[in-house]
C-alpha cells in the first residue's frame, strides 16, 4: 500500500485485495489481473446468492466509473499547464493518510488470505522466472499467465486439494508474477513497489492457518451486508428509480422527444388509432416526402389527441413515413404528467422561435392555430373554427418559406366535449378546467374519451413561394392568407361532417 | 445592449496586446482561483491582479494580491488606485455566489452594490475591457418559455429570490456601464449551472443527497455547463476582444430524472402543490441547498442557446451536458467513499 499507487488510481477501491494492488502498479498490467483472479475468486469467496449478487453490481459498476473522469482528474492535476481546477483531486493524490484510511478500513477480511500459500509456492516462482524476466510487462506478463496455468495443475494433482485451494494457489502465483514482473521494470528508486516482496513473508507468517476463519467471517458479514441492504428505503428508492426509467432512452433530442418512450407508447396510440377511433385518412400525399411543411389543424378535446393522431396517422400512412413535431400551447405544460408525457412523445411549447429552430432541419411541423379557444370550445361550438390566433403560423410560413398544408380533423371535437367552466377557470386561473360530461365525475374513467370515428383530411398545399421574407410584415398579406387556411379547413370540416352518417360511423 | 453591441461583436478586430495586466474580483471562487492558475501559465499575460478579501491559493509568480472588500463602501476609490498602480487592462468581475446564501443582506451588499462600486472604479479610470460573470438562471425558468433562450430574452427570474434578484440587477447596471463607455469592450458571459468533478455547489450537493427531491409529474429539460469549459470560456473572453452577451452553455439537454439517474441517485417525487411551502420550511431550516423560489427549475424549462457564443466568440464547449453529469458523478462517488474531500 503506497502512496504512489493510491495516487495514481484513487479507484483501487474497487479490487479486491490490497497487495495486489501495490504489486501491480501500472494501469495497462491490473485489467489482466483483475479478470483472471476475480471469476476464480468468487465461487470460493462467496457462496451466499446474495453477496455474490451485490458483487456482481459492483463489478458492472466498477468500469462505469472508472471510465468517467480517472484519467481527466489525475493527468489534469499533473500537467499543471492543462487545467489548474483540480486541486482538489491533487490534494486527495497528494495526502496518503486521508486517503489510505477509508482503504484499509474497508479490504481488512481478505488482505490475509492470498499471502500464506505464497510461501508454499516458492519453487513455482522460480520455475517461471525466466518468463517474467522478459523486457516488455505486458506481453510478458501474459505470457507468463498462460505458463503459469500448467504446472499448478500439474502440482496439485491429489484429490484433497479442493477446487478452493488450487484456485487460491494459482492466485497467489499470479500475484508473485506480478510483482516479480513489476520490479523488473521499474529501476525508478522513487517507486516504493519493489519493496513489497520483502514484505510477504512476514505477512504470511503472522497470518497463519486462521485463513478459513477469516473468510467465514467475511462470508458472513457480506451476507448480513446484503441484508441489512434489503432493508433499507435506499434500496427501494433505487429500484423504484429502475423502474420507473425502464421506458426512457439515455438521451432525448434538443427538444425532449425520447425515441424509446415514443417507442413504448407507440402500441398504445395505434390502438387508439385504429381500434377506438378508427381513423380514416384522405390526400396523405398532398404532404411532401420531403422538406419541411407546416400543418395547420383544428384544435379541441380537453385531452390534446390531436395532436398524437396526426402523427400517428403521418407516421402510419404516408410513404415516407414523416416524423410529425407538433406545437402545443403552453397549459399543456402547466399540468403534470400530461405535459412531460406529451413532450416526450414530440410536443414542443408553442412558439416562434421554437418553430423556427424546428423548421430549420426540415421537418414536419403540426399547429393549432385555435390554441386554447380551441380546446375550451363547448359541444355545441364544434367544428366551428375559433379565430386562427394573430396569424403567427403565417408569419412563421413566410419567414421560412415553408408551404401551409390545411388539415381537417372530424371526430376529436366529440372526443372530449367541454361544459362550460370559463368562471371557474378564471378563480383557478387556468387557462382551462376540463371539466366534461364524464370528468371528473367519473374519475380516471372519466378520461376515456367518446370512441367517435375520426376522419383526417389533408388538403393540397398552400404555397407561399410568391412572397418574400419581408411580406411577413405585411399584416394586409398574413389576415389574407390566414383566412384561405381557415376557410380550407373550414369548408372541408363542413363537407365531412355532412357527409358522415352518425358520430360513430 | 444586446443587440447593439452583438451587432458590433465582429467589428472589433483580435488584438494580441504584449503582456497585458488581468485584474479579477473573486478571486478565492471557483472561477477565479482556477483561472489565475490558468492564467498564470499564459504568455500573454504579464500581471494578474487578484482582489478578494483573502490571498487566492493558486497565486503564483505574477498574481499580485490586494485586500478588497466589495461590501466596504469606499472601495471603489480603493480599487480606482489599484487599477492605475496596476495599469490594468482587462477587469475580470467574477464576483457573485455560486448558491444561495442565508446571509441575503450581506449577499446584496456583494453582489449588487459591490458591482457598483466595480464599475465606478473603472469609470473612474478606464479599463480597455471589462468582463462579467452572469448566469442562465437569470432568465427564470417558467412554461412560456422558449426551448431555447437567447440572448435577446429578458431576464425573468423569479423576483422573490434575492439570490437572483442582486444578479439581474448587478447585470443591468453593467449593461448601463456598456452603454455609458463604449471604448470599453464589455463582455457578458451568461453561464448555464456550472458541473464537474470539483466544483461545489448548490446543484452538486443537490445532486448528492441520497434521495434527490424532484416534482411528480415534472420532468423538465436541463442543461450544464462543465467546469473546464467554464473556464475555457472566461479565459477565451479575456484574450479575445468581442463584446455582448453570451449564453455559454454544454450541447444537448437532459431531463432532470435522467441527470439524476445519471448521476447514480434516487428521485423522490414531491406532489408540486406542496412542494414550495415544504421548501419554504426545509430552506429556513437549513435542509435544503437552495430556497423555495428553486422549485421554479424543477418544474419548468430553462436552457438557453449557445449560438451566439458559438458564432462570434468562437466558443466549443469540449463537454455535453451528459458529459458533464457523468464527470460530476464519477468524483461525487469517490466522494461517497470519501476517497475526495468533500
Amino acid at each position: 500500500m503506497t502512496k504512489k499507487v493510491l495516487g495514481s488510481d484513487p479507484f483501487t477501491r474497487e479490487g479486491d485485495d490490497e497487495s495486489k494492488e501495490s504489486e501491480a502498479p501500472r494501469p495497462s498490467k491490473r485489467p489482466g489481473a483483475k479478470s483472471s483472479k476475480r471469476p476464480s475468486a468468487r465461487p470460493s469467496k462467496r457462496p451466499s446468492a446474495k453477496a455474490s449478487a451485490g458483487e456482481k453490481q459492483e463489478i458492472t459498476r466498477a468500469p462505469k466509473a472508472a471510465k468517467v473522469p480517472a484519467e481527466a482528474l489525475i493527468d489534469m492535476d499533473a500537467s499543471s499547464d492543462a487545467v489548474a481546477p483540480l486541486e482538489l483531486t491533487s490534494d486527495a493524490a497528494s495526502d496518503p493518510t486521508a486517503a489510505n484510511a477509508p482503504i484499509a478500513a474497508s479490504e481488512p477480511p481478505e488482505a490475509p488470505q492470498a499471502a500464506p500459500i505464497k510461501s508454499s509456492n516458492a519453487d513455482e516462482d522460480s520455475a517461471i522466472d525466466d518468463v517474467g524476466a522478459e523486457a516488455s510487462v505486458s506481453p510478458a506478463t501474459s505470457e507468463a499467465l498462460a505458463n503459469a496455468d500448467a504446472p499448478a495443475e500439474a502440482s496439485a494433482p491429489e484429490p484433497e486439494g479442493s477446487i478452493e485451494d488450487k484456485i487460491r494457489a494459482l492466485e497467489s502465483q499470479l500475484d508473485v508474477l506480478l510483482a516479480r514482473a513489476g520490479r523488473e521494470r521499474t529501476p525508478d528508486p522513487h517507486d516504493e513497489v519493489a519493496l513489497v516482496p520483502d514484505e510477504l513473508p512476514a505477512r504470511s507468517a503472522q497470518g497463519g492457518g486462521t485463513v478459513r476463519e477469516a473468510q467465514r467471517a467475511a462470508t458472513d458479514e457480506e451476507t448480513q451486508d446484503s441484508t441489512s441492504d434489503i432493508a433499507t428505503g435506499e434500496f427501494y428508492a433505487k429500484q423504484w428509480g429502475r423502474v420507473a426509467l425502464r421506458d426512457r432512452a439515455e438521451d432525448v433530442d434538443e427538444f425532449g422527444l425520447d425515441e424509446q418512450f415514443s417507442a413504448t407508447a407507440r402500441p398504445l396510440i395505434d390502438a387508439l388509432y385504429t381500434k377506438w377511433w378508427r381513423v380514416e385518412t384522405h390526400g396523405i400525399e398532398n404532404v411532401p416526402d420531403a422538406g419541411r411543411v407546416i400543418l395547420c389543424a383544428n384544435h379541441a378535446g380537453a385531452v390534446p389527441y390531436d395532436g398524437l393522431m396526426l402523427a400517428a396517422a403521418l407516421r402510419r400512412e404516408h410513404p415516407a413515413r414523416r416524423p410529425l413535431r407538433w406545437l402545443a400551447d403552453d397549459f399543456v405544460f402547466h399540468f403534470p404528467f400530461m405535459g412531460v408525457a406529451l413532450n416526450r412523445l414530440g410536443a414542443v411549447r408553442a412558439c416562434q422561435e421554437n418553430a423556427e429552430r424546428l423548421l430549420r432541419t426540415s421537418t414536419v411541423v403540426g399547429v393549432f392555430p385555435e390554441g386554447v379557444k380551441g380546446v375550451s370550445k363547448s359541444y355545441r361550438e364544434r367544428y366551428q373554427l375559433q379565430r386562427f390566433g394573430r396569424g403567427g403560423h403565417i408569419k412563421l410560413a413566410l419567414r421560412t418559406r415553408t408551404p401551409i398544408v390545411p388539415v381537417a380533423i372530424v371526430g376529436s371535437e366529440e372526443t372530449h366535449p367541454m361544459l362550460p367552466t370559463g368562471p371557474l377557470a378564471k378563480l383557478l386561473n387556468l387557462p382551462i378546467v376540463p371539466v366534461t360530461p364524464t370528468f371528473p365525475w367519473f374519475g380516471a374513467l372519466g378520461l376515456v374519451p367518446l370512441p367517435a370515428k375520426w376522419s383526417i383530411s389533408f388538403l393540397p398545399p398552400i404555397s407561399v413561394d410568391g412572397y418574400d421574407e419581408k411580406s411577413a410584415d405585411d399584416e394586409l398579406l398574413v389576415g389574407r392568407l390566414n383566412e384561405k387556411v381557415r376557410a380550407a379547413i373550414q369548408d372541408e370540416l363542413d363537407a365531412r361532417v355532412r357527409q358522415r352518417r352518425s358520430l360513430f360511423r | 445592449m444586446t443587440d447593439s453591441t452583438g451587432a458590433r461583436g465582429r467589428a472589433v478586430a483580435r488584438t494580441p496586446r504584449a503582456r497585458r495586466t488581468v485584474a479579477l474580483t473573486g478571486a478565492v471562487g471557483f472561477l477565479g482561483r482556477n483561472l489565475i492558475g490558468l492564467l498564470e501559465d499564459d504568455d500573454r499575460i504579464g500581471r494578474i491582479v487578484a482582489l478578494d478579501v483573502e490571498q487566492p491559493t493558486t497565486a503564483g509568480r505574477k498574481t499580485r494580491f490586494y485586500k478588497v472588500d466589495l461590501t466596504q463602501p469606499t472601495v471603489d476609490a480603493r480599487m480606482a488606485e489599484i487599477l492605475a498602480a496596476e495599469g490594468v487592462d482587462t477587469f475580470l468581475h467574477l464576483a457573485f455566489l455560486a448558491s444561495p446564501t442565508y446571509a441575503s443582506a450581506w449577499a446584496h451588499e456583494l453582489e449588487s452594490v459591490g458591482t457598483m462600486h466595480v464599475l465606478n472604479a473603472c469609470r473612474e479610470r478606464p479599463v480597455r475591457k471589462f468582463i462579467l460573470w452572469s448566469q442562465t438562471i437569470l432568465y427564470g425558468a417558467r412554461p412560456s418559455n422558449p426551448n431555447f433562450l437567447t440572448e435577446s430574452h429578458k431576464l425573468e427570474g423569479n423576483r422573490e429570490s434575492r439570490f437572483l434578484v442582486d444578479k439581474i440587477e448587478a447585470e443591468a447596471v453593467v449593461q448601463r456601464f456598456a452603454r455609458q463607455m463604449p471604448q470599453t469592450v464589455v463582455t457578458v458571459l451568461r453561464m448555464a449551472p456550472i458541473l464537474g468533478p470539483t466544483v461545489r455547489n448548490y446543484l452538486s450537493r443537490y445532486l448528492g443527497r441520497r434521495l434527490v427531491p424532484t416534482l411528480m409529474g415534472y420532468d423538465p429539460l436541463m442543461q450544464f455547463l462543465h467546469e473546464v469549459d467554464a473556464l475555457a470560456a472566461l479565459k477565451l473572453a479575456t484574450m479575445s476582444d468581442v463584446p455582448g452577451v453570451f449564453n455559454i452553455v454544454g450541447d444537448g439537454v437532459l431531463p432532470l430524472h435522467k441527470v439524476i439517474e445519471l448521476a447514480g441517485r434516487s428521485n423522490w417525487p414531491v406532489p408540486a402543490p406542496v412542494a414550495k411551502p415544504a421548501a419554504s420550511l426545509l430552506w429556513a431550516a437549513q435542509l435544503l441547498e437552495a430556497p423555495s423560489s428553486w422549485v421554479d427549475y424543477l418544474r419548468w424549462i430553462c436552457v438557453a442557446d449557445g449560438e451566439r457564443a458559438r458564432k462570434q466568440l468562437e466558443f466549443r464547449p469540449a463537454f455535453t451536458t451528459r458529459e458533464a453529469v457523468l464527470d460530476y458523478a464519477g468524483a461525487q462517488r469517490l466522494r461517497d467513499a470519501r476517497l475526495l474531500r468533500a
